[in-house]
C-alpha cells in the first residue's frame, strides 16, 4: 500500500497551472456564496454547473465541482453563525454554538474560528487521502446494513444525550423525527406509507425543508417576541481576531475532530451532517466544562467545523478509488464526470493516478485559499447584522422561500415549510431540543432500510448486534452514550453529599 | 391598516391583469411561437436529467432549434409530479419518459398511462446485467437460476432503487423463463445502483441485477463479475459476457427512455418534433454523449413510439402480475 | 395546568400514528407486515416516553410556563397570524403570477406589517430590489427554474 509520492508531485505541478487555479478560486468563492443561501447546498450549485462543465477538460470539471463541495462547507456556517438558519444539514452543528457566540458580540471571532477550523480539519482530511485512500476504500466496505444501523443508532443516541436534564424532551424530539422519516414510499416493500395520496410526498420530507423551516422560519417567528424591545442600539460585532485563550481553547478540538470528520465521510452514506454532529457530541462529552455547550462556547463551533469539512474530503475517497458516490453531492459530481467520457472506478487509480492527485491537490491549495476568502469576507458578513431586524427578518423569510422551492419546485413544500416554522416555534418556547429531530429526519429512513435489511442478512436481531467487531463496538458506544448523562448526574450527587 | 390592505389589494389586481393580457399575446403564429421547455420528472444528477440536458445542449449548440431552451426539474413521485405538470401545458413542453409512464399505472401508483400523452420518440436504451462476485461459484446466468429453481429463497439479489422497474423485472422476467417461483426471490433494495455497487464490493449480497453501465468498470477491473445481460448481441467492450439468448432463454430487454409531449398535440407540432428529433440523434455531438454515457441509439419516431408503448403495456402488464406486484 | 396539553398532544399524535401505521397497505412481496415495524416500534415508543414527560409535567402542574405567555403579548401574536397569511397568498400566487411578482408582493406585504407603514417607500424600495436582485442570481445565474 505505498504511496507513489511522484504522481503527488507531478498532481501538484498540474494542479499549479494558472488556468486550474482559477477553477479552484472560482469554484471555491461560488461554493461559499451558495452554501450561504438557506436550502441551496452543494449537491444544487454542482448539478446547475454541469452545463458549464460540458466544454471543460475533466480534470478542470472535477477541480471546479470538487470546490465547489468544499466551498459550499465554509460557506455553509455563515449563516448558521450569524443568522441562525443553517443553509444545509452539515452547518447545522455550528450553529449550537456560534449563534450564541454571535449574540455576545463575538460574531467576527466565530466567523475566523470556524474558517481557521476548516482550513485545519480539511488539510488533516487531504494528508489522510494521500497516505490512507486505498486501505480505508476497502474498509469502509465492510460497513454492512448491521453496520449502518448501529452507526446511525449510535449519532442519534449521542445527539440525545447531550441534553442532558431534559433526556425526555430530547428522546420525543427524536422520536417526532423518526416518524416524519417513514413518510413516503417503503423502498423494501414498494409500499407508500403516510401519503394521504399526495404525490410529492410519496418521496418523503426533504430534511432540507424542515431544517430551513425550524431554523430560519420559526427563529424569524421567535424574533417577532422582541422585534418591539430592541432598541436600536449598534450591535457590537466585535474584533475578527481571535485571542489566544480563545485559540487554546479550541486547537485540541480542531486536531481531534478533523480526523473524526475524515474517516465518517470516507463511510458512503454518512456524510458531514452525521461527522458535525457526533464531534460536536464527542467534545462536548470530553470538556471540563460542558454547562457552557449551546452558550458560545468555541470549542463547541470549532470542532463540528473542522469535522465537516474533513468529511467532505473524505468523501471523494469511494468515489475517485471505486466510483461510488458516498453523499449526494459526490453523487452529482459522479454523474457530471461520467457525462464528460470520465469514468471514476477501481481503473481509474491505475489509469489516471495523475488527475486524482492533481484534484486532491487542489484542494490543499483550495483550502488555503478559502480560508484567506472567508477571513477577508467576515467583515463585510457581520454588515448583515447592522440590518434593522424589522427588515432583516422579512428578507430571511423570502430567502427561505426561494430556498425551498429550488429544492424540489413545487408549492407544496411551502406549507410543509410554515408547518415546521410554528413547530420550530413552538419547540423553542417548550424548551424541547431541535437536534435530535432533525438528525432523526436525516437518517431515519436509512437507519430504517439498514435495519430491514440486516434482519434479512443476519435473521435475528440479536445477530445484528453481533455481526462484526464493529457492530459490537458501536453497542457498547451506544450503551455507553445512553447511560453517560445518568453518570455524570450521579457523580454531581456524590459530589455534594461530600461537599 | 385598511389603507394596507387596499394598496396590497391594487397591486394584485394590477399584476394578474398584466400577467393574463401577456399570455393572450402568443397564439396563432406558427409552431413554435415561444421558448421550449424539456422537463425532467427529477432531480438533476440523474438519467432523466442528463438525457434532458443533453438534449438542450445538442439542440441549442447544432443550430436544430433556435427558440430559447430550458431544462425543469419536476422531481417526486417516480415521475407523476413531472407528468401531471405536463398534462396541462401546451407544445412547447415536452418531458423525458421511461417505462415508468407504464408501470406506475399497472401497479396503481398513478392515474397517468402514456395514452394520456402524445408519445413523440424513444431515444435511447441501456441493458440490464446481473452480477456477482469475482469468486462466485457463478460462472453463467443459467447457474445462478438453476439454484434459485431449487431454492428460491438461497440467495440475497441487490437491486436498487425500486421494486418493478426494469432492474428488477429484467431478472423476474429471466428467472421466470427458467421456471423459478419468483415470488420467493429475497430481494434487497438499496437507494441507488452506487448503493448496490457498494454491497455487492463489501461482498453483503449474493447477486445484483443494474444497468450494465453501473458495473462496467468494475467488472473490466476484476472487482466483480457480469454474468448475463439482457441485450439482442453482445455489448461492445463486453462481448465475453453471453446475453440471456446466447444462455437459452429468448428474452430482450431494453431499459429505454424516450420524449412525450402534452395530450391533444396536433399533426402540425408533432411533424415538428420528428423532424427535430430525428435530425438530434443523426448529430455526431448525441453520439458522443451516448458512448460517454454507454447509452445505445434506440431511435424511434412518433408513430413506431406509439406502437412500442403498447406492446410494453402488456409486457409490464404480464411482468408484473407474476412478480407477484399486482393481483 | 397548561403544561399538561403538550403531553397529552404527543399521546395523541402518537396514537394516531400507530393507527395509520395497523391500517398500512400490506407488502405484495415478502413479509406482508415488514413495512410496518419500523413505524410500529417508534410509535409505541413515542407515547410511552410521552407518558413519562406527562407525568414529569403533572408533578408541577401548578407552575406557568412564562415563555409561551410571551406568545401572546403585545404585537407577536398579530404579526405571526398576518405572516402566515402572508404565506398562504403568497403560495397560492406563486406558481399563478410567477416568481417575480408574486415575491414583490409578498416581501412588500411582509414590510408592511413588520416594518410599519410609515416607511412605505423604503419597504417597497427593497421589496423591489431584493425580489429582482433574488431572481436574476437565481434563474438567470444560477440556472434555477422559477416559475
Amino acid at each position: 500500500m505505498g504511496v507513489d509520492y511522484q504522481y503527488v508531485i507531478e498532481g501538484f505541478i498540474t494542479a499549479i497551472q494558472p488556468a486550474n487555479i482559477l477553477w479552484v478560486i472560482i469554484g471555491g468563492f461560488l461554493g461559499t456564496v451558495v452554501g450561504m443561501l438557506p436550502g441551496l447546498g452543494p449537491a444544487t450549485a454542482v448539478a446547475v454547473l454541469i452545463p458549464v462543465t460540458f466544454g471543460m477538460e475533466p480534470t478542470s470539471a472535477l477541480i471546479l465541482m470538487a470546490a465547489i463541495y468544499y466551498g459550499a462547507m465554509y460557506g455553509g456556517s455563515r449563516s448558521s453563525i450569524l443568522l441562525n438558519t443553517p443553509g444545509d444539514g452539515s452547518a447545522i452543528a455550528a450553529a449550537f454554538d456560534g449563534y450564541p457566540m454571535t449574540k455576545k458580540g463575538q460574531a467576527g471571532q466565530a466567523l475566523t474560528i470556524s474558517a481557521i477550523a476548516s482550513l485545519i480539519g480539511g488539510l488533516f482530511a487531504i494528508i489522510g487521502f494521500i497516505i490512507l485512500a486505498k486501505p480505508l476504500a476497502a474498509f469502509a466496505l465492510k460497513f454492512g446494513p448491521a453496520e449502518y444501523f448501529l452507526l446511525f443508532l449510535f449519532t442519534l443516541s449521542a445527539i440525545v444525550s447531550l441534553s442532558i436534564g431534559n433526556m425526555v424532551k430530547g428522546f420525543i424530539s427524536m422520536s417526532i423525527g423518526l416518524i416524519l422519516s417513514t413518510v413516503g414510499v417503503d423502498l423494501q416493500s414498494g409500499v407508500h406509507r403516510f401519503t394521504f395520496n399526495i404525490p410529492q410526498l410519496s418521496e418523503g420530507i426533504d430534511f432540507l425543508i424542515v431544517i430551513i423551516g425550524i431554523y430560519a422560519v420559526g427563529e424569524v417567528f421567535y424574533n417577532y417576541m422582541s422585534l418591539d424591545r430592541i432598541k436600536k442600539e449598534k450591535k457590537k460585532v466585535g474584533t475578527k481576531w481571535i485571542t489566544k485563550e480563545q485559540w487554546k481553547q479550541s486547537k485540541w478540538p480542531i486536531i481531534r475532530n478533523g480526523p473524526i470528520g475524515f474517516l465518517i465521510g470516507v463511510l458512503p452514506g454518512a456524510g458531514g451532517s452525521i461527522a458535525s454532529m457526533l464531534s460536536y457530541t464527542t467534545e462536548k462529552q470530553l470538556s471540563k466544562h460542558p454547562e457552557k455547550f449551546g452558550k458560545g462556547a468555541i470549542e463547541g463551533l470549532a470542532a463540528p467545523e473542522s469535522s465537516n469539512n474533513a468529511a467532505s474530503v473524505g468523501a471523494f475517497i469511494p468515489l475517485l478509488t471505486m466510483g461510488v458516490p458516498g453523499s449526494g453531492t459526490t453523487a452529482v459530481i459522479l454523474g457530471a464526470v461520467v457525462m464528460l467520457g470520465l469514468k471514476p472506478g477501481p481503473l481509474l487509480f491505475e489509469n489516471n493516478p495523475e488527475m486524482v492527485w492533481t484534484l486532491v491537490d487542489s484542494m490543499f491549495i483550495g483550502n488555503i485559499f478559502l480560508v484567506i476568502l472567508n477571513i477577508l469576507l467576515v467583515g463585510l458578513l457581520v454588515r448583515i447584522l447592522d440590518t434593522p431586524p424589522k427588515i432583516l427578518y422579512p428578507l430571511i423569510l423570502v430567502l427561505a422561500f426561494i430556498g425551498t422551492y429550488t429544492l424540489s419546485y413545487s408549492v407544496i413544500d411551502f406549507y410543509i415549510l410554515v408547518i415546521f416554522g410554528v413547530i420550530g416555534l413552538m419547540m423553542k418556547l417548550l424548551n424541547f431540543p431541535v437536534a435530535p429531530l432533525i438528525l432523526a429526519i436525516i437518517v431515519g429512513s436509512d437507519m430504517e432500510q439498514s435495519f430491514r435489511k440486516s434482519l434479512v442478512a443476519h435473521d435475528s436481531f440479536v445477530n445484528v448486534l453481533v455481526a462484526s467487531p464493529v457492530t459490537i463496538a458501536l453497542v457498547i458506544l451506544t450503551i455507553l452514550s445512553i447511560c453517560y448523562p445518568f453518570f455524570i448526574g450521579w457523580l454531581r450527587r456524590r459530589k455534594q453529599s461530600r461537599a | 391598516m385598511r389603507k394596507f390592505f387596499g394598496i396590497m389589494l391594487l397591486l394584485l389586481v394590477m399584476v394578474i391583469a398584466g400577467c393574463s393580457s401577456d399570455e393572450k399575446a402568443g397564439g396563432e403564429a406558427s409552431f413554435p411561437s415561444d421558448n421550449i421547455e424539456i422537463i425532467a420528472p427529477a432531480t438533476p444528477g440523474g438519467g432523466w436529467d442528463a438525457t434532458a440536458r443533453s438534449m438542450q445542449k445538442v439542440f441549442s449548440d447544432n443550430g436544430i432549434i433556435e427558440e430559447n431552451m430550458n431544462v425543469v426539474n419536476k422531481p417526486g413521485g417516480g415521475g407523476e409530479v413531472g407528468w401531471q405538470y405536463l398534462k396541462k401545458q401546451d407544445a412547447h413542453h415536452i418531458a423525458i419518459n421511461s417505462s415508468l409512464v407504464i408501470t406506475n399505472n399497472i401497479l396503481g401508483q398513478s392515474e397517468l398511462t402514456h395514452k394520456d400523452f402524445t408519445p413523440l420518440a424513444i431515444l435511447t436504451t441501456e441493458w440490464n446485467a446481473v452480477t456477482v462476485a469475482p469468486d462466485s461459484k457463478f460462472e453463467t446466468g443459467a447457474e445462478i437460476m438453476e439454484q434459485l429453481k431449487k431454492d428460491p429463497t438461497s440467495l440475497k439479489i441487490a437491486v436498487a432503487p425500486s421494486l418493478g422497474n426494469d432492474d428488477h423485472l429484467s431478472f423476474v422476467q429471466a428467472a421466470q423463463e427458467f421456471g423459478v417461483d419468483v415470488t420467493k426471490l429475497q430481494f434487497m433494495i438499496y437507494e441507488s445502483g452506487g448503493d448496490v455497487l457498494t454491497a455487492m464490493l463489501g461482498g453483503h449480497v449474493d447477486v445484483a441485477t443494474s444497468s450494465v453501465s453501473e458495473f462496467k468498470e468494475q467488472h473490466l477491473a476484476g472487482k466483480v463479475k457480469m454474468v448475463a445481460v439482457t441485450s439482442e448481441k453482445p455489448i461492445k467492450g463486453l462481448e465475453d459476457i453471453p446475453t440471456w439468448k446466447e444462455q437459452g432463454v429468448d428474452m430482450v430487454f431494453p431499459h429505454w427512455r424516450g420524449v412525450m409531449g402534452p395530450p391533444d398535440m396536433t399533426e402540425e407540432e408533432i411533424a415538428y418534433w420528428d423532424d427535430k428529433i430525428g435530425k438530434l440523434v443523426e448529430t455526431d455531438a448525441w453520439k458522443e454523449i451516448l458512448k460517454n454515457n454507454e447509452w445505445e441509439s434506440y431511435y424511434m419516431d412518433s408513430t413506431e413510439t406509439k406502437k412500442f408503448l403498447e406492446e410494453q403495456t402488456k409486457k409490464y402488464e404480464e411482468l408484473l402480475n407474476v412478480s407477484g406486484l399486482t393481483e | 395546568m397548561l403544561r399538561l396539553i403538550t403531553p397529552i398532544i404527543f399521546i395523541i399524535f402518537g396514537g394516531i400514528y400507530l393507527i395509520l401505521t395497523f391500517n398500512m397497505t400490506r407488502a405484495k412481496i415478502g413479509d406482508p407486515n415488514a413495512p410496518l415495524y419500523f413505524p410500529a416500534l417508534i410509535g409505541i415508543f413515542l407515547v410511552i416516553i410521552s407518558i413519562v414527560y406527562f407525568v414529569q409535567e403533572w408533578k408541577q402542574r401548578k407552575e406557568t410556563v412564562e415563555e409561551v405567555k410571551q406568545l401572546f403579548k403585545g404585537r407577536t401574536p398579530f404579526l405571526i397570524i398576518a405572516s402566515l397569511v402572508l404565506i398562504f397568498i403568497y403560495s397560492f400566487l406563486f406558481e399563478r403570477i410567477g416568481f417575480l411578482y408574486s415575491t414583490i408582493l409578498f416581501l412588500t406585504g411582509l414590510l408592511f406589517v413588520v416594518n410599519g407603514r410609515k416607511q412605505w417607500i423604503k419597504n417597497i424600495l427593497i421589496a423591489v430590489i431584493f425580489s429582482f436582485v433574488a431572481w436574476y442570481s437565481f434563474a438567470e445565474l444560477l440556472d434555477v427554474s422559477l416559475p
